[in-house]
């Protein structure tokens, strides 16, 4: 029956028939790849994906860019780097070009020779039509407003890409990380494409990436096989095939990995000590663009009485200590936060004013600010008792860990902090309507340091309430940057503004802890939203 | 209605339990569509669950296509006017329709559990016949102390035990999937089944055994086995026909009840193993809002349930004559 089951899954496409004769090298693979024995990759992977379309996937699109391509992608710096591009426009190398209108010409110089999983050639009409998607009304890009800067997409030639821009924006750099085959899609609207599934499900999910779409067996894995025509050279790719399998108990991921089954897999930052003595394994510690933070908000009546003023704020962020929890709770995995900015990021500001863990200073800011201690050990002002809910996300240890040291550690210098749990969506919705007081929660960062959807009075993504008109004008300058001589010391000041304005607490920057096998060369990893497999093309499996 | 004297044939009780399914199962589809509404937060919270900074039209626009911008009841009536013509709609997260995405999942869960169940059936059997006529034995402390084990231990504990010694400490068996992949042979699936099944089979061998335990017990204590053991049967043929035929009764009832899980799946244990079941879907779908997912999963979980009352009942009457259809 499973068997039968795997047939049919695997009808639609060539590939997956012809992959199906297991064990038996792709035809038309190199001749000396027959000769050896495949090398395949075993990836122990979190989690099922949604679709294979990585402008309308909800999740992290690794296992998509080992298919497709974009632009750009980041490096294990946090650094974009070309993919499809021959170079990243800038000023410099005269590819930005400032119009005396105020708009900008942006010139992408596109790799000649790419051709699509299909044999068709990959051109700048590929690229201009991508931009006409994400940018079209019903797009779900997640990052759809980023994009709408670009009021024209230009062809000069087949491999020349002019985006006019309105203005200029710090972020450009950083769109564009897949591209969507024109004759594959061309025809369709937007709903349409985002409803197509044989591109969402793998059997016309065509790229121009090192690997090709194999096979999705539903619930259990995703397999790609070398892309023998690949456009950086015979050489690459130098694995044969990838199977992502999906484990998604991080119990039963670890066990996974223990049994030396697979080549790569994610674990929890609390396992870590558990692989130590795994002798076939390293296990690197990235670290993720995701920052943990405690964020106050005053958007509640209560939550205004009490975290309105700044030097409270300050009182709850002095009294916090980070540093055990990077070093008790994590296991010393983690690194300490002070910016949002990511250290590995070349934006990150060292220099920012930090809340170091003191509680007296604590208490004496809360006493200044006629918070004084009464009988039942709960500091109040007037009628108001310093007491207020942290709203926590059912199921994720991590976190909930966090809130239960804070609670511990704010209890010490007279606030009372209870909690409530909801389960992850309605957390998810009560958070997003700004009715919260306190949470511990973590964002996502790109590789762009841009911040003001965060902190901006009016940012999308601001649940706090808090506002500050300087902070806005500094962000909004760094925005119109796209040097980053210019925009460096403008993120800079953000970066100090916000600790001053103690606007957020960073509390550590997470870590994925990935293990990878030492057969595995050239694993670079990186903590971005594109993942640790952005340089696939050049692994390689030692035999 | 109860009329002396006269019993309904058992394909006419059949015939009308099953009409009575129509207005049930229309019942249990408003319920349902409205508890997955009733939950705060909506499919929207997949795109905010990552992390990333969203484009606050982005989300607007998804759940336009979704249709969950409309009211609940507009949205109860498309739903429902599409499944009576046999269309369980798409899925929210991977735009594929439900009836598919059960169907391939369905075989998966179908083997694990008919697996489970029969291995649990077997040695239930075997245990509860062994403890009740060895009553008060050390055999029977000694079933009767596993049993306990076996319902009061969780079952996540319980497989990543399993995992620790047969996979990672002993190497012999899979940590998780249903097959190697690359690898075609029977024996390999085989292996990844033996974990999961034996998981799932502890906690209703434990359950099970205690059931006919107590009333085989009870059975071996009426007056007609004093009368069989009377007349001069043997042992073997007085427990083995005439106790244990009366003693299986609320076992098989129970199982049959218990038959309906098969189309449900296991939660923990699917999650466990990687195993690519029903439920292992259906925690994806209640985590993503995916409420055509839901509905379709919940509405023939509840169809299983339905039907295997009606199997039980049916069943009840082939062991017992006495029990009349009305």
């Amino acid at each position: 029956m499973v068997s039968s089951r795997i047939r049919r899954a695997a009808a639609g496409t060539v590939i997956g028939l012809l992959a199906l004769g297991c064990g038996q090298p792709e035809p038309g693979a190199a001749a000396d790849s027959a000769a050896r024995a495949r090398k395949i990759l075993r990836v122990a992977y979190n989690r099922e994906i949604d679709v294979l379309n990585a402008f309308t996937s909800q999740m992290l699109i690794d296992i998509h860019l080992s298919m497709v391509e974009g632009l750009i992608t980041t490096d294990e710096n946090n650094t974009y780097v070309p993919v499809l591009a021959k170079q990243i426009p800038t000023e410099e190398n005269g590819l930005v070009v400032r119009n005396e209108d105020g708009t900008i010409d942006m010139t992408w110089e596109l790799q000649e020779n790419v051709r699509w999983h299909d044999g068709e050639k990959f051109t700048s009409a590929d690229v201009c039509f991508t931009w006409a998607f994400v940018t079209s009304d019903g797009s779900e890009t997640y990052n759809r407003d980023h994009y709408l800067g670009i009021i024209d997409c230009q062809m000069p030639d087949e491999h020349t890409v002019v985006m006019r821009w309105d203005d200029a924006y710090g972020f450009y750099a950083g769109l564009f990380e897949a591209i969507l085959p024109k004759h594959v899609l061309g025809n369709m609207t937007t709903r349409e494409i985002i409803n197509y599934v044989p591109y969402n499900r793998g059997t016309e999910t065509i790229g121009t990436g090192p690997f090709r779409f194999a096979e999705w067996k539903s619930g259990e894995y995703i397999r790609v096989v070398r892309n023998d025509d690949y456009w950086r050279g015979p050489q690459y790719p130098r694995i044969d095939e990838i199977v992502w399998s999906f484990v998604p108990d991080s119990n039963a991921r670890l066990n996974a990995m223990r049994t030396g089954r697979y080549d790569y897999g994610q674990i929890e930052p609390t396992q870590v000590s558990e692989v130590a003595d795994l002798t076939d394994y390293d296990t690197h510690l990235v670290t993720s663009n995701r920052f943990m933070h405690l964020d106050l908000g005053v958007n509640t009546e209560r939550g205004r009485r009490l975290f309105a003023d700044a030097n409270v704020r300050r009182a709850i962020f002095h009294a916090i200590d980070r540093q055990a929890i990077a070093e008790g709770l994590m296991q010393g995995t983690v690194q300490v936060a002070h910016t949002p900015i990511n250290p590995a990021n070349p934006y990150h500001n060292p220099e920012v004013p930090i809340h170091a863990y003191d509680p007296q200073l604590s208490a004496e800011l809360l006493d200044q600010a006629g918070w004084r201690l009464a009988s039942d050990g709960v500091r109040s002002k007037g009628d108001v008792r310093f007491s207020f809910t942290l709203l926590n996300r059912a199921g994720d240890r991590e976190r909930i860990a966090i809130a239960q040291v804070i609670q511990a550690q704010l209890k010490a210098i007279g606030i009372e902090a209870t909690f409530e749990t909801m389960e992850s969506a309605a957390w998810t919705q009560r958070w997003r309507s700004g009715e919260w007081e306190a949470i511990v929660a973590g964002w996502f960062l790109s590789a762009d340091p841009g911040v003001t959807n965060l902190y901006a009075c009016a940012g999308a993504n601001n649940m706090t309430g808090l506002c500050d008109p300087l902070l806005d004008a500094v962000m909004e300058r760094s925005d119109r940057r796209i040097d980053f001589a210019a925009r460096k010391p403008l993120l800079d000041t953000v970066q100090v503004l916000l600790a001053e304005g103690a606007r957020t607490l960073p509390i550590y920057y997470a870590v994925t802890p990935e293990v990878v096998s030492k057969r595995v060369v050239n694993f670079r990893g990186s903590g971005t939203n594109f993942g640790s497999f952005w340089n696939l093309y050049e692994w390689d499996l030692r035999q | 209605m109860r009329d002396a004297g006269y019993y309904t044939p058992v394909s006419a009780f059949i015939g009308r339990r099953l009409l009575l399914m129509v207005p049930l199962l229309l019942g249990i589809s408003v319920v349902i569509f409205a508890v997955i509404q009733a939950a705060p937060g909506g499919p929207e919270g997949a795109l905010l669950e990552t992390g990333r900074f969203i484009d606050p039209q982005v989300i607007e626009n998804y759940r336009q296509r979704l249709g969950v911008d409309q009211p609940i009841h507009v949205q109860y009536f498309r739903w429902l006017s599409a499944a009576l013509t046999g269309d369980l709609g798409v899925s929210f997260s991977t735009t594929r329709p439900v009836a598919e995405m059960i169907g391939e999942r369905l075989p998966a869960t179908l083997e694990l559990m008919a697996t489970s169940f029969v291995l649990a059936a077997m040695l239930a059997v075997g245990i509860g016949i062994l403890s009740a006529v060895k009553q008060h034995t050390p055999i029977d402390y000694l079933a009767t102390g596993a049993s306990f084990v076996g319902v009061a231990m969780p079952v996540f504990w319980f497989a990543l035990l399993l995992q620790l010694l047969f996979s990672v400490r002993l190497g012999w068996l899979p940590v998780a999937g249903t097959e190697t992949v690359g690898a075609t042979s029977m024996w390999d699936h085989l292996q990844h089944l033996i974990l999961p099944a034996a998981v799932l089979s502890f906690r209703n061998i434990a359950g099970w055994s205690r059931y006919l335990r107590a009333s085989l017990v009870g059975a071996l204590r009426s007056d007609y086995v004093r009368t069989a053991r009377a007349k001069g049967l043997p042992e073997r043929a007085v427990v083995g026909v005439h106790a244990l035929r009366n003693a299986l009764i609320p076992l098989v009832s129970i199982m049959a009840l218990n038959l309906a899980d098969l189309f449900s799946g296991a939660v923990i244990t699917e999650t466990i193993f990687a195993w690519p079941g029903i439920g292992r879907l259906f925690v994806q779908a209640m985590f993503a809002r995916d409420y055509p997912l839901l509905m379709g999963i919940l509405l023939m979980g509840s169809v299983m349930v339905v039907f295997f009352n009606l199997v039980a009942d049916v069943v009840y009457g082939v062991l017992d004559p006495r029990i009349r259809y009305e």
